[in-house]
């Protein structure tokens, strides 16, 4: 079997007919390229994208169990209109004790780092709105929205949040965060039957925000 | 008559801004317009080059805006084509020997007694690109399959979009090779017109005969066997107006493609 399969491999490299070498050169370039170019148009450098990625990762995982590695942030041009589109595959749901806990360690990250700052909030800026794919039944929304209804301080981390969203706007097109179907849900999301999850749907969760 | 003046540009340099000023420009005169080409490449002239007309060059740009000569002394008239004449740029001076309001003023004087007026335009984006800009209402942006060029590109029509005289803008995919598209080892078409989603005017094949053209001085869209030709040709007649569809660049399927396809589904197989 080794045998066939080292000739297989020595044929298709031979033929370079391989789709995977193919394909990975040219989406490679494809997808660096749109990332590039939408820095280019919309002024957003890596500095700021990496910041707004990891300030959406600490809110995100005070809910749920995040693979970050494989956390996808991409642009898509609509028409006139520029999409932020992420993507994150969620291991698995926090139980409430857990995200009490999370949020509580957060608020007291915030006081120590807000200290002496007033921390205002504002209803519209906090919204938020948060979508699965259509076969979950489970809906990660109801526990973060009611979670964040009843906790201001996690207005005010969304503020900030929406303040990058906000600078981000300032430039002529609009950025806003769509959900994203994960094409390709890795195996622990997979094999991880026993999460509080919906386990028939093997895709990862998604998470969107309403345009800022 | 009021002719129209297009800019031929890119932003980055060597993708075939030249080749294709000279063809189209060729393949318009050929089809009985009046045509000046205006080379604004200030200090690397070569559209003279690819006409050969190197020879023929007495006067160039810069003297026509220093005076040393009128605007129809400085025309160098095309060997085979009288209907094609060629502005030459000066070759020992600098984009600042001439500025917007200068190359505008002559553009406006030359579409008053020619149909088209096309203008080469130098690769970057400063003085030399806002130059060969101020006169033209028309755009065709160059670039090639590769991410530099595309990224470029995307910044010329960025910069094309700023400018309100330009109400045209369009895209010419040159060096396309479509046995590399096939593999997936380049860019599509349709991935490049998605990604500067500006409308297609013209499909280049990479073509050897592009070099033995520009060697002997004589645009390829004289070649009546060359592919790129036909494609050159294809895209005076869509500035034209008329409805050509693109060439189909697929290439006649071989021995070895027909080999590669059964390897394709044995490894699905396996």
């Amino acid at each position: 079997m080794s045998l066939f399969s080292d000739l297989y491999n020595t044929l298709t490299k031979f033929f370079r007919s391989t789709e995977e070498q193919g394909d990975a050169s040219k989406s490679v370039a494809t997808n660096r390229l749109k990332l590039v170019l939408m820095q280019d148009r919309t002024n957003l450098t890596p500095r700021i994208l990496e910041q707004m990625r990891s300030e959406l990762i600490d809110l995100l995982s005070r809910y749920v169990e995040l693979d970050k590695e494989l956390l996808d942030l991409n642009f898509e041009q609509e028409g006139d209109q520029v999409a932020l589109m992420l993507s994150i595959p969620v291991i698995r749901a926090k139980d409430e004790e857990e995200i009490d806990a999370a949020i509580r360690e957060h608020e007291e990250l915030l006081k120590v780092s807000m200290a002496g700052k007033e921390i205002e909030t504002s209803e519209e800026d906090s919204e938020e709105i948060i979508e699965e794919p259509e076969n979950s039944e489970e809906t990660v929304s109801e526990e973060i929205t009611n979670d964040s209804n009843s906790d201001e301080e996690e207005k005010a981390e969304s503020d900030k949040t929406d303040a990058i969203v906000k600078e981000l706007n300032e430039v002529p097109k609009i950025i806003k965060k769509k959900e994203k179907k994960e094409v390709s849900a890795p195996e622990e999301i997979i094999s991880n039957s026993g999460n509080p999850f919906k386990s028939d749907s093997n895709d990862a969760n998604m998470v969107e925000s309403s345009e800022g | 008559m009021t002719g129209r003046v297009i800019v031929i540009t890119s932003g980055k340099g060597g993708v075939g801004k030249t080749t294709t000023s000279a063809n189209i420009g060729t393949a318009l005169a050929k089809s009985g317009h009046k045509v000046v080409l205006i080379d604004t490449d200030l200090g690397l002239r070569n559209l003279d080059l690819l006409l050969g007309l190197e020879n023929r060059i007495v006067y160039t740009i810069v003297d026509v805006i220093e005076e040393r000569c009128k605007l129809k002394q400085a025309l160098v008239k095309d060997k085979k084509n009288p209907n094609l004449q060629l502005l030459a740029a000066a070759q020992t001076r600098d984009k600042t020997a001439v500025n917007a309001d200068q190359l505008k003023e002559i553009c406006d004087t030359l579409k008053e007694e020619n149909d088209f007026v096309l203008v080469d335009c130098p690769a970057g984006i400063e003085q030399g690109f806002q130059n060969a800009v101020a006169g033209a209402s028309e755009a065709v942006v160059v670039t090639t399959p590769e991410m530099s060029a595309i990224r470029d590109a995307d910044r010329i029509i960025g910069l094309l979009n700023t400018k309100e005289e330009i109400t045209s803008v369009k895209l010419l995919l040159n060096r396309v090779r479509p046995n590399l598209i096939k593999s997936n080892e380049m860019m599509s078409v349709d991935d490049v017109v998605g990604i500067l989603e500006i409308p297609l005017v013209g499909i280049i094949p990479e073509d050897t005969g592009i070099i033995t053209s520009t060697n002997k001085g004589e645009p390829i869209v004289n070649d009546e066997n060359a592919l790129a030709g036909k494609a050159y040709r294809n895209v005076a007649e869509r500035i034209l107006g008329e409805e050509v569809p693109f060439l189909d660049l697929d290439e006649p399927k071989g021995i070895m493609a027909k080999i590669k396809n059964a390897i394709a589904k044995l490894k699905v197989k396996v």
